[in-house]
């Protein structure tokens, strides 16, 4: 029994210094460097470090040099077996809203223990809310339109079934 | 001797504090050796030049079609003139005009009624009188009579007769430029799709930078074909903004809504060449 009690609690300040001393901003300027690959740039005002969590305030993405959004508060957060990225006023170029909403309020995209070949993702903004599930066994995604509101200009890459709108891609 | 620490739980704690510092160390070589230490960051690349308008000095040319709407209506002469057919190529434009009962074929810089031809596109021509411009439509054969009367009621200067005519958009050879009118220019700065229909454009690079952009196709009978642009040109610059990037290219295409005039400078083969257009 002592010996179980001292494994779990050597797991345990092992799981916590492994977040504690993560380098997040490091971490963080490595997935830029990986978006740069994609000519994907993300120019933040400011980044706060906490003690599971990196947040970036004020962003503007830019794709191929274009500034194509903005994004009031990026936030990733993370314990290992539960990983969430949350997004807060993400505010699209107005050259866009022929293609896509130009507003979104809030995207939440989580990865689970519980549930680890799937990541779910959940959104609200202009054009009402979504809820969706990646695979990423099937690398397969889908997702439920269930509040629409100004959904014109995708309509043309939805499709609709029995319980609405949704949007579905392989990838 | 009495300890003050049990000495079982001060190695536990020790253990602990050794097991943080390798966890800490392995941390270190790991950004030290793959993580980056300083971001990306986007440095935007300021503009060359401002945008410009083309400002016409010699008083024979041809001059923007817009501001003429009102005074030219008094200009009724140019009702006599009926336009009865168009043969349009790119390199020459002959007309077929009705004035005063007598039948007429012009062709581009020929003169009528002291109304010069300038230009014609698929159901109108171009002519230009005292510095202005007039819009004449093509007859429509069916349903309409042939009579004065329901001519003059085509005939109008150009940017006047646009609306109520609804046309959907044209490129209207202009002699020295080109004539795009703006509900063509509103219908592209709306539907990014619809471009690329129409018109391909590529990147050129050297390595990983982007150097620039050239059309890989252009659709025939398109509004593009009519710009006179062509495969294989490479696009140098906008308005005196050199296009080499695609913030470049994103900023003309997100302020041509607000533009009356365009010089596009394009490389064919060895020779560089400039074309104006003016959007009315």
């Amino acid at each position: 029994m002592q010996m179980v009690k001292k494994s779990l609690i050597v797991l345990f300040v092992l799981w916590f210094t492994i977040l504690f001393f993560m380098p997040k901003r490091a971490l963080y300027y490595k997935l830029e460097a990986v978006l740069l690959q994609n000519d994907i740039k993300i120019n933040e005002k400011n980044i706060e470090e906490g003690l599971f969590s990196l947040t970036l305030h004020d962003s503007k993405v830019y794709v191929k040099g274009i500034q194509l959004a903005t994004v009031e508060k990026i936030d990733f957060f993370t314990l290992f077996f539960y990983t969430n990225v949350e997004v807060e006023k993400l505010i699209l170029d107005e050259s866009l809203k022929n293609v896509a909403p130009t507003q979104i309020d809030e995207v939440e995209v989580t990865h689970a223990i519980w549930n680890p070949l799937n990541l779910s993702l959940d959104a609200q903004g202009s054009f009402g809310g979504i809820e969706g599930q990646v695979s990423l066994v099937d690398r397969h995604m889908r997702v439920d339109f269930n509040e629409t509101k100004n959904i014109e200009m995708l309509k043309a890459n939805l499709k609709q079934d029995e319980k609405g709108w949704f949007y579905e891609t392989s990838f | 001797m009495k300890h003050l620490f049990k000495p079982n739980i001060f190695k536990n704690i020790l253990i602990l504090l050794v097991l943080a510092f390798i966890v800490k160390l392995v941390w270190f070589v790991i950004s030290w050796l793959w993580l980056p230490s300083r971001g990306v960051d986007h440095v935007g690349k300021k503009a060359g030049k401002a945008l410009y308008y083309r400002v016409k000095l010699t008083p024979n040319e041809v001059s923007a079609p817009t501001k003429t709407t009102k005074s030219t209506k008094k200009a009724g002469s140019i009702d006599d003139i009926i336009l009865l057919a168009i043969y349009n190529a790119a390199d020459v434009t002959v007309i077929t005009v009705q004035h005063k009962g007598k039948t007429k074929v012009l062709s581009r810089g020929d003169e009528i009624n002291g109304f010069v031809l300038e230009g014609a596109a698929r159901n109108f021509a171009t002519f230009t009188k005292a510095k202005k411009s007039y819009k004449v439509m093509l007859l429509q054969s069916k349903g309409k009579n042939t009579n004065g009367v329901q001519a003059n009621s085509q005939n109008a200067p150009a940017s006047a007769s646009n609306k109520p005519q609804k046309v959907a958009g044209d490129v209207v050879d202009a002699g020295d430029h080109k004539l795009i009118d703006r509900s063509l220019v509103d219908h592209y700065a709306k539907n990014m799709d619809d471009i690329y229909k129409n018109i391909g454009i590529g990147e050129i690079k050297d390595g990983n930078n982007l150097k620039g952009f050239q059309i890989t196709f252009v659709r025939k009978d398109s509004p593009f074909a009519k710009l006179g642009v062509q495969r294989g040109d490479i696009i140098k610059s906008i308005n005196g903004q050199e296009i080499n990037s695609y913030n470049a290219a994103f900023g003309v295409y997100k302020n041509i809504g607000s533009l009356d005039n365009l010089t596009l400078v394009i490389e064919r083969g060895k020779e560089e060449m400039e074309l104006e257009y003016e959007i009315n």
